[in-house]
């Protein structure tokens, strides 16, 4: 059978390399995919500074156990924003348990300026590295530093901690791994920005002691003691995030990606066979049972499947690469993130692509049995028809399913969220489309049958007839733009929508003209300061965090601020809904509307949330606002967050002010170096340049798709145009003009492409607007004038190039030379 | 396989009572309205009949690529009404060859793996001897190696025959076999069947609606709405000719 169907493979190379071309694309998306979420999966941190202890307390995780409709209980764990920390007490209770060596707790100071990590000497000690130079930190204003920063012994070194600039000397130099610095105990407990608590804890045992008490005493605290392996969880936050958005990202889209190779195979592979009906009555009625021609169609998809694993797999891999070498230059990961070689990635990528392909045949070659050997009779093959009620009912439910999805959706909160809504929506719709799509092209042909011949006249009118006749076999086609076209048309202009909503809140919620910002931050008190100048009459410290919520599955992280609320109402206008912003103080908190109607709080409600440092709060709900997206869908006081971020600093000070004040501003900022006044729209400016960065990965991974869907389109427009050459060669015979044919394609892609752009955008609108509305209360989305270009122009061109081409072609050949040809 | 001693009374084909009904939105268009008819070992019988009359119908329900409504259809002593698809296959692969009007043949395979794809489906290693033989009677030694389509319409007739004959058939069902060919390549295409029932002892039924054609079979049947309205021995091109004329004037009336 194998051996057959390689045979009729190799004759009928072109619906056979259609299917190829989307099976090397498929896969070579997927390996890429598959590399970033392998590395992700198989990132194991190792330990650095904890390198010498036996064991690490920390508090790194938040869990919250729910339960389920069915009565089973799911327990959620996300990684803390802010990194959480342990009671300081807990260190001397583990320094009483028998068996422990030698225990420190680690005061971690974040160093604004420049980025460094600083530490209590203690800790150097659990690092296991040799001093390379000088000695240890013993006064208040002595460090001891990492080799990276640059600095001998003798040097003296700025330091920003908390906003607040010193001048240090160095005592010494090691080499740890990374940009830390080593400052006395004493001198890092004073810089904490949580006093009373440490950031870790590292323990070293005696030989033969055991774990055991110490894990129980830890638990008891409600930290957790980590091992072995495990201790390097506890620091390297950056390759953690790293680790976590290779694994999200990559597994997201690459299962949509699956999604669409799943459409796009089975679309080929079903019209090849389509295409072949008469090959195959033939088989059967010479004596093939049907088991054997199903077999054979197997076959030959496994075949293909193999064949295109063995060009996409090593394309997918250079792909990784330079996906890696990407996401490094823009700093989505660590240079050091150590990428996988696609040991499991691949076959992984390869095992789902002949799956997909031997599914797509079982399907196709379900209609097989359909195929009469008696057709292998007929002169002309005539299409029956096909799919009746069961097709008709499918496809309502799947457009209802659609419509309830995007009611379902407006309650998702994030961009992430809103992206996966989208996508879901969108496979929905195309579905639907899908499977109406004889339907549809039926009644867009009646529709067009009175239009297209006014327009191209003869040609017009053998148009409309054709697409009449072949409603059916353009089904594919039709899906494969609609899909190309939907695609383009909402989940790239989603991203610019958050981004354009996101600056928009952001500048039109911003009250204050002038804005105070430094690498590092700024002390806390700064804002008192700034709010004395001269001319000044307000200022507002925010520091952006994230707090962790209880969602739809589990819980997870949405961004916050922390504000002083002194000034609020005059520096920032959230658009409150409901409620006073002006009730902002400790123990309230402030919701964006699309959170507060996802969680179900009003106004009055206690809301129960998790602080960045996996402190569990109760606060009142004093406001619902909607500028979420530009302020972050959460709102506190300063104080509530007072000692439960990793640094002490505020990200930058919004200063309603008039000119008057830029002499007092520029001597207030003169004194401290970095720190810089920006106006408004600068502000707002830069904010977009870093969303568009944020950006990249989303963008990357949503072009990725709309191509791979746009190729889909354009190898079955080639596939279909091919098919066409006996029925081409039949009209030239009758009389037809090469000129009236090729007008009469023109009108036939008109008709189609017409169609499917209207189904495509009007899909695309309804997702885009679902979603836009439920992030901004807008349902009027924002579509940039060069997109709408893009999506029309882009269609066009596909539909020109691979149709018009291909007819051109095979009109150059005498038309008597194709009349014998099957089909 | 298909020499079986003890039935050689039994015809190769029978049918009894075979209806067909198509149903076409809602019209049912009888096909087949009950016909009895036997095709005896050894003989070459051409079924006419004006457009519609069921003929080609006939043929289908007969060799097992159609279904009939109601009726019997044996073959060799097999009836077909109680087989699966798959066994029905089978039965076409060992029993039945087929040569149709055009498009025989797999335009991928070469003239000698078309020619054997019926022994190749079946898994059945080809008998050498019996296929050389073949060929040569076909007078096709020298072109086994080319792809249909280098082919004339004639040749790929004779291709069509040699792989009927392959796996030495009951029956060969033929529709309209000299439809596409001109008179002369028709008469070799014609000879040749003609060859195979007098040489091989084989059975062919022929649809045809071309009274030269039919002038070779042993066996005229006519069909007319149905039903088959004549069942004539040999009357020569001219006789046939002018028993359908009056056939049409009595349809006309």
């Amino acid at each position: 059978m194998i051996g057959l169907a390689a045979r009729l493979l190799r004759h009928r190379a072109g619906p056979a390399a259609a299917t190829l071309l989307a099976l090397i694309a498929g896969v070579m998306i997927l390996v890429a995919m598959g590399t970033l979420v392998e590395s992700g999966l198989r990132f194991r941190a190792e330990p650095r500074l904890w390198a010498a202890a036996d064991a690490v307390i920390a508090n790194r995780t938040v869990s919250h156990t729910y339960k389920e409709f069915g009565g089973d209980t799911t327990t959620s764990t996300v990684w803390l924003p802010e990194g959480g920390t342990v009671d300081a007490a807990l260190v001397d209770r583990i320094r009483q348990v028998p068996g422990v060596a030698a225990v420190n707790g680690d005061t971690r100071v974040l160093i604004g300026s420049p980025a460094a990590v600083g530490h209590g000497w203690g800790t150097f000690a659990f690092a296991g590295r040799p001093i390379v130079a000088g000695a240890a930190p013993r006064a208040d204003d002595e460090v001891l530093v990492d080799t990276r920063l640059g600095v001998a012994p003798g040097d003296r070194i700025d330091l920003v901690v908390g906003g607040v600039r010193r001048s240090y000397q160095v005592s010494g130099s090691a080499e740890t791994g990374a940009a830390e610095v080593f400052f006395t105990d004493a001198q890092a407990a004073r810089l904490s920005a949580h006093p009373g608590r440490v950031d870790a804890i590292g323990v070293r045992m005696a030989p033969g002691a055991n774990l055991g008490a110490v894990r129980e005493i830890a638990s008891a605290f409600g930290a957790t003691t980590y091992a072995g392996k495990d201790r390097g969880k506890v620091e390297q936050s950056e390759n953690q995030a790293a680790q976590t958005l290779l694994v999200t990202a990559g597994s997201a889209f690459g299962g949509y990606v699956v999604l669409l190779i799943v459409s796009v195979v089975a679309g080929t592979i079903g019209l090849s066979v389509r295409h072949r009906r008469r090959d195959l009555a033939l088989l059967r009625a010479v004596a093939a049972t049907p088991g054997q021609v199903r077999r054979m169609l197997i076959a030959e998809a496994a075949l293909l499947a193999l064949v295109g694993s063995a060009i996409g797999g090593p394309a997918g891999l250079l792909a990784a690469r330079w996906v890696h070498g990407e996401l490094v230059g823009r700093g989505f990961v660590p240079a050091g993130f150590p990428m996988a070689d696609g040991l499991f990635a691949v076959p992984a990528a390869v095992g789902t692509a002949v799956l997909v392909a031997v599914l797509a045949a079982l399907v196709a070659a379900r209609r097989v049995t359909g195929i009469k050997p008696i057709e292998a009779l007929g002169e002309i093959a005539v299409e029956p028809r096909r799919g009746g009620r069961v097709r008709l009912v499918a496809g309502l439910l799947s457009l209802a399913a659609a419509g309830a999805s995007g009611a379902f959706t407006l309650g998702a909160a994030g961009s992430t969220g809103a992206l996966a809504g989208a996508v879901g929506m969108l496979y929905l719709f195309v579905t639907a489309v899908a499977l109406l799509a004889p339907r549809i092209n039926a009644y867009a042909a009646r529709l067009l049958t009175k239009l297209l011949p006014r327009v191209w006249k003869v040609s017009g009118y053998l148009a409309a007839a054709n697409l009449r006749a072949n409603a059916q076999g353009m089904a594919t086609v039709l899906t494969a733009l609609v899909l190309s076209v939907g695609f383009g048309g909402s989940v790239w202009f989603l991203q610019n929508n958050l981004e354009r909503q996101t600056t928009t809140q952001s500048s039109a919620g911003t009250l204050a003209e002038r804005v105070l910002v430094a690498p590092g931050g700024l002390p806390l008190d700064a804002a008192r300061e700034v709010r004395e100048l001269a001319g000044v009459r307000a200022a507002t410290g925010v520091r952006r965090t994230q707090v962790v919520v209880r969602a739809l599955d589990g819980i997870e992280p949405v961004g916050a601020q922390s504000v002083d609320p002194a000034d609020i109402t005059s520096t920032m206008d959230l658009a409150v809904r409901e409620g006073n912003l002006a009730d902002l103080r400790a123990g309230t908190v402030a919701l964006s509307a699309t959170l507060a109607s996802s969680s179900g709080w009003d106004v009055g409600d206690q809301a129960e949330l998790w602080l960045g440092d996996g402190t569990s709060v109760t606060l009142d709900v004093i406001a619902i606002y909607g500028r979420g997206l530009g302020f972050g869908d959460v709102t506190l006081a300063a104080e509530t967050v007072a000692g439960h971020t990793a640094g002490n600093t505020v990200d930058e000070i919004l200063v309603s002010a008039g000119p008057e004040a830029d002499t007092a501003l520029a001597a207030w900022t003169a004194g401290r170096p970095g720190t810089e006044v920006l106006d408004a729209a600068t502000r707002t400016r830069l904010i977009g340049t870093d969303l568009a960065l944020g950006a990249w990965l989303n963008r990357l991974l949503i072009g990725v798709m709309v191509g791979y869907a746009a190729l889909a389109a354009a190898t079955t427009m080639v596939m279909a145009a091919l098919a066409r050459r006996r029925e081409l060669a039949m009209l030239q015979l009758v009389g037809v003009t090469r000129r009236q044919i090729r007008r009469m394609v023109q009108a036939e892609q008109a008709g189609l492409l017409g169609t499917a752009v209207l189904i495509g955008a009007t899909i695309a609108a309804l997702t885009l607007s679902a979603i836009v509305n439920g992030l901004t209360g807008s349902p009027i989305p924002y579509v940039p004038p060069l997109g709408w270009v893009a999506v029309l122009g882009g269609t066009t061109l596909l539909a020109l190039a691979t149709t018009v081409w291909p007819v051109r072609r095979l009109l150059s050949a005498p038309p008597i030379d194709n009349i014998g040809v099957k089909e | 396989m298909p020499d079986n001693p003890g039935r050689t009374v039994e015809p190769a084909v029978r049918v009894e009572q075979l209806t067909r009904v198509y149903d076409t939105g809602g019209n049912q268009v009888t096909a087949l309205a009950g016909i009895n008819v036997g095709f005896g070992r050894g003989t070459f019988t051409a079924v006419m009949g004006p457009s519609g009359s069921g003929k080609s119908t006939l043929l289908q329900t007969a060799a097992g690529l159609d279904r009939p409504t109601s009726g019997r259809v044996v073959i060799g002593g097999t009836d077909l009404s109680g087989l699966s698809e798959t066994r029905l296959t089978e039965l076409r692969r060992t029993q039945i060859g087929f040569v149709f009007q055009a498009f025989n043949l797999i335009g991928a395979l070469t003239v000698e793996e078309n020619i054997a794809l019926p022994l190749r489906l079946a898994g059945v290693r080809p008998d050498r001897a019996w296929l050389t033989q073949v060929v040569e009677r076909v007078g096709l030694t020298d072109r086994l190696h080319h792809r249909p389509a280098a082919l004339s319409g004639g040749q790929q007739q004779r291709v069509a025959i040699a792989r009927a004959l392959a796996t030495r058939p009951e029956v060969i069902f033929s529709d309209e076999p000299t439809g596409a060919l001109d008179s002369r390549t028709a008469a070799e295409v014609l000879t040749l069947l003609r060859a195979v029932v007098d040489e091989h002892g084989l059975t062919v039924v022929m649809v045809t609606h071309d009274p030269i054609a039919a002038s070779y079979a042993d066996r005229v049947l006519v069909l007319a709405d149905g039903a088959i309205v004549a069942d004539l021995p040999q009357l020569g091109a001219a006789g046939i000719a002018e028993h359908l004329a009056s056939l049409d004037r009595r349809v006309l009336r």
